[in-house]
């Protein structure tokens, strides 16, 4: 795992240790990627042919739908994308402190992308009266747009188990406590995203229901004291274990496990940029 | 597993390793102008299937742009591109088989026939 390779100094597009000339693991991740590929087109396909006819008392697609939003997230996956780009372009330069902020920022986008589905999802349930069991575009859109967002939730998980590996001492005999180190880094990353998500769902409701005003926001510092004390200890703990000292185990030689995650996490974009066009734009036209 | 890559100092300082950066932000702004475009096309009192012809182009060139420049596929071997277009022809092979065979007409519930 570890490595002492020199910046620039590595061929990350060939491999000539293996047969094909491609390092294994992003040729494994391109396989897989083509077979995604088909279980989307189905997905995509199955909810064109069932998006019309709801039945009586169900709302069409176009009455449910808020372009503003889904557009909203749509830019947040494209800049997500981009920062993940500049992360691979990082680690293949040995910049290990460029690739951390670029791997927190496509964190940070993916966590309000998929707070912006859990908001929809709730208002089409809630307010639109659209579910998954009372008509089959409810079924067909919930199924393809959750199995996307559970794509982005696994891409999440995965950029925040490589931010923190990215922490892994060089000399881990000098530091013998580093993975206990590693996965409390892990904890209190994952207590942040949920704390921050359950308090930040909590205030939009209350705001929904008691209006902007003061006595909302007192009302629900009342009743989430607790919540919020964690959730600052938590991103408090997150800074602390992020000011480790050097050296890393990680560096330019790690750069395909970074361009293999990222791979991924673009084949998430590439297939929201179909879901966008094909589900939701097209219900405008 | 593969061991990691020997080196190969033709790569060292590489102009085009150094101009990525810039690549990677101009084609993110080109990306998000198109998204632009494409929520305002949708409003365009234009014939419908000019409209859809335009969007999917919009989505074409988007996906192409994400491939080859954010996956890299423009600068590794070919075989991955090979590889991931059997993925995406089979998948999109289905997707046009499937919208085929079945009509828009399949989504009318039994009970309002």
């Amino acid at each position: 795992m570890s490595s002492t390779a020199a910046a620039g100094t590595i061929d990350h597009h060939h491999d000539p240790t293996t047969s094909t000339g491609i390092p294994n693991k992003k040729l494994v991740m391109w396989a897989f990627l083509a077979s995604d590929c088909m279980f989307f087109g189905c997905l995509i396909s199955t909810h064109l042919i069932y998006r019309l006819h709801p039945p009586p008392g169900v709302p069409q697609a176009r009455q449910v739908f808020s372009i503003e939003l889904t557009s909203f997230s749509t830019f947040i996956l494209l800049m997500s994308s981009l920062m993940m780009a500049l992360a691979v372009n990082a680690i293949q330069k040995g910049n290990l402190r460029s690739l951390r902020s670029s791997l927190l920022t496509t964190i940070f986008f993916g966590c309000i992308f998929l707070g912006c589905q859990v908001y929809e999802f709730n208002n089409f349930v809630f307010e639109k009266h659209m579910t998954i069991t009372n008509s089959i575009l409810g079924t067909t859109f919930f199924t393809l747009t959750g199995t996307h967002g559970t794509h982005v939730a696994i891409g999440v998980f995965w950029l925040l188990l490589m931010y923190v590996r990215s922490f892994q001492p060089q000399d881990t005999d000098a530091r013998p406590y580093w993975f206990l180190r590693n996965l409390l880094h892990i904890a209190v990353f994952i207590g942040a995203i949920v704390l921050t998500g359950y308090l930040l769902i909590w205030l939009a409701w209350a705001f929904q229901a008691g209006g902007f005003t003061l006595a909302t926001l007192g009302k629900f510092a009342g009743a989430n004291v607790l919540a919020a004390i964690a959730d600052v200890a938590c991103f408090l703990g997150i800074f602390r274990l992020g000011r480790t000292a050097g050296p890393y185990a990680f560096d330019e030689a790690n750069a395909v496990d970074v361009e293999m995650m990222g791979l991924y996490w673009h084949f998430v974009d590439i297939v929201w940029i179909v879901i966008f066009t094909a589900v939701y734009l097209l219900e405008y036209i | 597993m593969s061991a990691p890559a020997a080196p190969t100092p033709s790569d060292h300082g590489h102009p085009l390793e150094e101009s990525k950066f810039q690549i990677y932000v101009q084609i993110a702004m080109l990306l998000a102008v198109i998204t632009g475009i494409e929520i305002v096309t949708v409003y365009l009192p234009f014939a419908k299937w000019l409209l859809v012809s335009v969007l999917v182009v919009f989505s074409a060139v988007k996906f192409l742009f994400v491939i080859f420049y954010f996956m890299h596929l423009r600068w590794d071997k070919p075989f991955c591109t090979i590889l991931f277009f059997i993925g995406l022809i089979l998948g999109g092979g289905t997707m046009f088989a499937l919208l085929k065979l079945f009509g828009m007409a399949n989504s009318i519930p039994l009970t309002s026939l």
